[in-house]
């Protein structure tokens, strides 16, 4: 951050200070009582995520149920500010083993301020990387019981300083099984219309890698992406293989990536960290392959009843199948009675949430299942004003698909030892926001 | 249940800060109170630290915790002289408990001593934990701190470089005045330190040092040791905390010692530049954006150098890192500013990255960078016309996301996707969230009022006066009214509707006014007008907006003009009812009428109902100079507060300390969105009968935004009052016209003392008429017949170009400066137009232009031809301060 934060505090939803490190002095104690006061206490809360009082701006984000709140007192970089607060969380629920939370908080006073004094001094950001700040701070996290014990921590040693050029990885590391675990998850966005037409469409995707590599290996990932492949073929000065290639409209890496590399050759190398990051990002908005159809048909008979038939297609492929898929059809607050006839799982009416859930928890390829129900409405007075209908959700996964249809081609590891490595790849497509209005 | 708990926990805490306001001799009592109360909280949460005994009765006007505290004593003093195996692990529990506590809130400083004593050890996890006390006590007990200081100096000789390190750190964060004197020779050897951590933790001493005590921090150098190592050292982040110190040190001292000034301008210079991006990939990912910020202030000698510096950070674009994208980001944009193709490319470029981190990510970061592309998306629309189905809405979006879409939507529409954009919005107007059916009719009237399919867009708003939910109704009825104001021609069709709308299911100020206005208006064409104003004047005890009453007023008496025999009875009401009103602008309303009414009734007319003509720009809401100022400081707060940081850092524009303020001008602009150019003296007098009186208080408010436009204030009869007028619009130039002679104008108008001069946005020497009329053959004449008096190149604006896709928009825009086409043609990249123009004053001259533009080189040629050459100067400036504005939103 350009202009140094001035505090960070941690609340719970109650507004009580969980704890707090000030860095500079120039803003009061009172601060946080004017957060309470004029955020915690109002409908404010939830309006935006920046607000200003009196002369400091709080930047504030709710994880679980604990809110923490950035204080600057002056013009500060917004964005560098929550990214800020978004990896010390990241870097806290590795140490409290994957929970964040009040408990958590309160367990690990001491292991908090330490980590706050690190990654930020005087309200400027430090190092984050969690590779380092194994060197320097003693205490353990204490987890919660349900987790698994922590593998047996490194002792602290200062004198195993880590060379400038890649600080992201300690020197020494030892394996005896070399590994490489790729995942490639991606999450599908899509809105469409009444009328079936698709009104915006994207890929947000990220590749995860979890590496336990002995040595500083050098790792090269070849996908099937438009770009990388013509470059090749270029180089290699032989005809692009025929073959499914993928538009990707941005791409952005972890900061292992050789960026010169990528721009120059187009290729993704890089010296990977230890353990569990993420690699990249990108986004496509081309040539997505949608895996589910949803063809709803809702009719208002009336002022107390309503039919609702939904068909689902799942276009992938047959020996494929989806987990965990969830339907939900808004209908009206005075639904008095459902009666559901499905093809495939089970579907109720959620009154809490106003929707009728349909839920399938092993959805075959190439299938279509279809769930009809009628309502039954209890008749108000205020009849006049129409029911407007919110869009039809829906939550899936499907394994070893991508809605983008980007594919790992080759992953290749090199180290001067020329140890094996076993390398492993999962696909995975999730819905992001699944939206058809009816 | 959490949800009640929380409630009533809320309500006690309400009332307690409430008394912490009102009386700060207090604070530290309540203060102690609501330690109990979190120890309580955390004692029945968790089962983190069971107190050695049980706690007796935590009442609450009794600080708790002292049984523990002195119990801890017992133990800590057990401890000290101990040497037995395990102590260590026994010490390392108590201490733990120690900071348990005093981060709950319980006062455990009276265990200083004990704890000092305590910590002559080798272990590093009781030393560490040992430091986080000393520092959260140090301050507040300057005397105890004396105390630590001897055995952190002499671990910041430790042969551990980690101890060296964190006692420096404690040392530097004891922020005790008088311990200064022993911070200086630990810091010094510090910083020659031969580990990189021991440097980058005396780095940042030395700025904290600085804040304690800048004569101590100067005289003993340590600001040029900083630059030594920012140029030389190895470790990165030696050199980023390097950075940080001497900014915020020079930029402190530059105010009083010029030398200071000049080593700041030093970081600016082309070698530190050089050095610090030539390095940029060894430095972590904050200390990179650290110096891109640096970068941006950078000023290269010619454009290879900014070819280099973006080919060189161009790969920061793809950084994982949001902050160092934004970052980048603006170098790119800050660099390329004076050359306008490249800076649209540049648009093209960044354009991938945003909209990736605007989809990825903590809904907050995406917030912070969508608040960044609404920027670009409002300075240069046009460039993200095709990409407008990012700015969709989702139906989970929260509130603040979803209104700045809309805005972006709006921003970007255009003839090609009106249609789906519009579309889209309507579906957003059926939206069971209020306020988000609200701001989606707001946008379908703005993209109505930028003229692109309005025929399409007029019957979508009326559908929305038919679906009969009364907040779609009033905020619709709003709009129909500014609609009717810029295309009279489809008063018809609006006035069908409008007239089978009930006024008693308006209840909504503005939307009221709206209603009553239109009444007022098109009374000729709504049979039953006068009685249902009538109907409204009888309830005016009832009617508790003065807005509205003003508005019944006016209304009352236009209708009276047109249609006497009907509304006599109402207007002698409605005149009664006025004078005697509590309110000041009410009365004096209707004292004026009543006034004016003796007097003559046709200078009535000519004053409250003359012949309007169209609006034909609506006025925008910021200035753009305070749109520049936002972009300079692109990346930072003033983006998502849309207004420029003195704004809201100065104490004198943020006014007196005040929780209540609202953030960002966001809401503003909605608010005064409806406000209006005088493109028209005789519109400008209606005008100010719509503004609503409260509207100026609004504009009263903390809002300094110079833009904000103030219409005339007439609201004293005939009396004196009007010198105080004041007109801001967008176009006020330190040059206009001083107050006082604009107001005798308006009194002039007023008094129908001659005809409606016409000073819309004008310097002062020239006026222009705005209602100048010429036909293409008298032009023809006259251009054949004038001799050139004059000719000019100036250059365009990049947004002026990027703007100008048809002449039309530009001739709409000249327009709204008085300026008229008679004829236009040409495509991209060139236009070539013939304006008019005629002097307000007499003797009302011509003036004659030519203006071919080249987009492609934004440039724009004129020749000037003038009935009176002497002014022919005087107007070309006018006419290219006019052009200048062009495309500026």
């Amino acid at each position: 951050m350009p202009v140094a934060a001035s505090a960070i505090y941690f609340l719970n939803l109650r507004g009580d200070v969980l704890i707090n490190r000030l860095y500079r002095d120039d803003v009061g104690g009172n601060m946080v009582d004017a957060f309470r006061m004029h955020i915690m206490q109002t409908k404010e809360l939830g309006t935006c995520p920046v607000r200003q009082i009196g002369g400091c701006s709080f930047f504030y984000m709710r994880i679980s149920n604990v809110y923490i709140v950035i204080v600057v007192s002056s013009n500060a970089n917004v964005a560098c500010a929550f990214k800020f607060v978004v990896e010390a969380v990241s870097l806290f629920k590795s140490y409290f083993g994957g929970a964040f939370d009040e408990d958590a908080i309160r367990n690990n006073f001491v292991l908090i301020y330490e980590l706050l004094d690190e990654i930020m001094d005087f309200g400027y950001p430090q190092n984050l990387s969690p590779e380092i700040l194994k060197l320097y701070i003693t205490q353990e996290g204490v987890r919660s019981p349900f987790s698994s014990k922590p593998a047996d921590k490194p002792v602290p040693n200062a004198t195993l300083q880590v060379t400038g050029a890649v600080g992201w990885r300690r020197e020494g590391l030892v394996y005896k099984k070399n590994e490489v675990f790729l995942d490639i998850v991606e999450s599908v966005n899509l809105l469409m219309s009444s009328k079936g037409s698709v009104l915006r469409c994207d890929v947000t995707g990220k590749i995860l890698m979890k590496c336990f590599l002995s040595g500083m290996p050098d790792l090269k990932l070849g996908l099937n992406d438009k770009i990388g492949l013509e470059k090749e073929s270029q180089l290699k000065n032989r005809p692009t293989k025929s073959g499914k290639t993928i538009e990707l409209d941005d791409v952005t890496f972890h900061q292992c990536v050789n960026l010169t590399r990528f721009n120059s050759e187009k290729t993704v190398s890089f010296v990977p960290p230890d353990g569990e990051f993420e690699l990249m990002k990108y986004r496509i908005t081309e040539g997505v392959n949608l895996p589910f159809r949803v063809l709803p048909t809702i009719k208002e008979l009336g002022r107390t009843r309503m039919e609702v038939n939904v068909k689902v297609k799942s276009v992938f492929g047959a020996k494929m199948f989806a987990l965990g898929v969830v339907i939900k059809i808004p209908v009206p607050k005075q639904t008095a009675k459902t009666s559901f006839q499905v093809t495939s799982g089970r579907a109720k009416y959620n009154a809490s949430i106003d929707c009728l859930v349909w839920k399938i928890r092993k959805f075959p390829g190439q299938t279509e299942p279809t769930m009809s129900a009628e309502v039954e409405l209890i008749s108000t007075m205020a009849e006049k004003k129409s029911w407007t209908r919110p869009p039809i959700q829906m939550e899936f996964q499907v394994p070893m698909f991508t809605a983008s249809g980007l594919r790992v081609r080759f992953l290749k590891v090199w180290e001067k030892s020329g140890y094996n490595t076993v390398e492993w790849v999962r696909y995975i497509t999730k819905a992001g926001s699944y939206e058809i209005r009816c | 249940m959490i949800q009640n708990h929380f409630q009533v926990c809320a309500g006690i805490r309400f009332v307690l800060l409430h008394v912490i306001c009102q009386d700060f001799d207090r604070t530290v009592k309540l203060s102690d109170q609501r330690i109990a109360w979190i120890l309580q909280s955390s004692r029945g949460r968790s089962s983190m630290s069971p107190p050695a005994q049980p706690q007796k009765s935590p009442s609450p006007s009794q600080p708790s915790g002292k049984g523990e505290v002195s119990d801890l004593k017992l133990q800590l003093r057990q401890l000290a002289g101990s040497r037995a195996p395990g102590t260590d692990d026994a010490k390392r529990e108590l201490f733990k408990k120690v900071i348990s506590y005093m981060t709950v809130g319980i006062d455990v400083s009276s265990l200083f001593s004990e704890m000092v004593m305590c910590s002559a050890t080798s272990d590093t996890v009781l030393k560490k934990m040992c430091y986080l006390y000393v520092g959260n006590y140090a301050k507040g007990n300057p005397d105890l701190a004396l105390l630590t200081i001897n055995f952190l100096q002499k671990d910041c000789r430790d042969e551990d470089p980690m101890i060296r390190g964190l006692a420096l750190r404690s040392l530097c964060s004891l922020r005790v005045a008088n311990l200064v004197e022993y911070l200086v020779g630990p810091m010094g050897s510090g910083l020659k330190d031969n580990n990189g951590y021991v440097r980058t933790v005396a780095t940042i001493g030395v700025l904290k040092l600085y804040h304690i005590s800048s004569t101590t921090c100067i005289d003993a150098d340590f600001p040029s040791m900083l630059k030594d190592l920012m140029l030389n050292d190895p470790d990165a982040q030696v050199v980023a905390n390097c950075l940080s110190a001497l900014q915020e040190i020079w930029s402190l001292e530059a105010s009083t010692s010029e030398e200071a000034s000049r080593e700041r301008e030093a970081l600016l210079s082309k070698p530190v530049i050089y050095y610090l991006l030539n390095r940029i990939k060894d430095f972590s990912e904050w200390a990179q954006c650290l110096v891109l910020d640096l970068v941006v202030k950078y000023i290269p000698s010619d454009s290879n150098e900014i070819f280099d510096i973006m080919n060189l950070l161009e790969d920061r674009l793809q950084h994982a890192n949001g902050a160092v994208v934004l970052a980048t980001i603006k170098v790119f944009l800050h660099l390329t500013l004076s050359m306008t193709d490249v800076h649209q490319q540049v648009y093209e470029r960044i354009k991938a990255p945003l909209l990736t981190l605007v989809s990825s990510g903590s809904q907050e970061l995406s917030y912070a960078v969508l608040c960044h592309l609404h920027l670009l998306v409002m300075r240069a629309p046009i460039l993200f016309s095709s990409d407008y189905k990012h700015f969709y809405c989702q139906y989970n979006e929260p509130f603040y996301v979803k209104k700045l879409k809309l805005e972006m939507l709006t921003a970007v529409a255009n003839e090609s996707n009106t249609y789906e954009i519009v579309t889209e919005l309507c579906e957003y107007a059926a939206n069971v969230d209020v306020p988000i059916a609200r701001e989606s009719i707001r946008a379908v009237g703005k993209i109505a009022l930028q003229q692109y399919d309005v025929n399409a867009i007029v019957d979508r708003l009326l559908q929305f006066l038919e679906m009969d939910k009364d907040h779609v109704t009033a905020e619709t009825l709003v709009l129909v009214k500014d609609l009717l104001r810029k295309y009279p021609q489809w008063s018809h069709d609006c006035i069908a509707v409008v007239g089978n709308i009930s006024s008693k299911n308006v209840q909504e100020p503005k939307a009221k006014a709206a209603l009553i206005w239109m009444l007022g208006e098109y009374s000729q064409d709504i049979s039953d007008a006068p009685y249902i104003l009538e109907s409204l004047v009888e309830n005016w005890e009832d009617e508790h907006s003065a807005e509205v009453r003003l508005h019944l007023l006016t209304a009352v008496l236009k209708c009276f003009l047109r249609r006497p025999p009907e509304t006599q009875k109402a207007l002698g009401a409605a005149l009664a009812a006025g004078l005697a009103d509590s309110h000041q602008d009410v009365h004096d309303r209707a004292l004026f009428y009543y006034r004016l009414l003796q007097y003559n009734v046709n200078v009535t007319e000519r004053v409250v109902d003359p012949p309007k003509q169209a609006v034909s720009v609506f006025a925008d809401t910021q200035s753009s100079e305070i749109k520049d100022r936002i972009f300079d400081e692109f990346n930072s707060l003033s983006v998502v507060y849309q207004k420029p940081s003195y704004m809201f850092t100065d104490k004198e524009h943020r006014g007196p300390f005040e929780f209540s303020e609202e953030l960002g001008s966001l809401s503003v602009g909605v608010e005064s969105a409806h406000n209006v150019i005088p493109a028209q003296r005789v519109d400008a007098n209606d005008n100010d009968l719509l503004l609503s009186t409260s509207e100026k208080e609004e504009n009263k408010g903390p809002s300094s935004n110079g833009s904000s436009y103030n219409a005339p204030v007439y609201d004293g009869s005939i009396s004196l009052t009007v010198s105080q007028t004041q007109t801001e619009t967008p176009y006020s130039s330190p040059a206009l016209p001083t107050q006082a002679s604009q107001s005798t104008l308006a009194i002039d108008d007023l008094l129908g003392l001659g005809l409606p001069a016409a000073p819309s946005p004008v310097p002062p020497p020239l006026k222009l008429n705005v209602r100048a009329a010429l036909d293409p053959n008298t032009f023809q004449r006259k251009w054949g017949q004038l001799p050139v008096s004059l000719t000019q190149e100036c250059s365009i604006n990049p947004q002026g170009i990027a703007a100008l896709t048809t002449p039309q928009v530009l001739i709409r825009h000249m327009q709204g400066h008085s300026i008229h086409c008679i004829a236009s043609g040409g495509q991209a990249p060139n236009f070539k137009f013939f304006f008019f123009a005629q002097k307000a004053e007499e003797p009302a001259g011509f003036f004659l232009v030519e203006c071919v533009i080249n987009t492609s080189s934004s440039k724009a040629q004129i020749k000037v031809k003038a009935d009176d050459q002497s002014t022919s100067q005087v107007f070309s400036d006018l006419f290219q301060s006019a052009l200048s504005k062009f495309g500026k939103l």
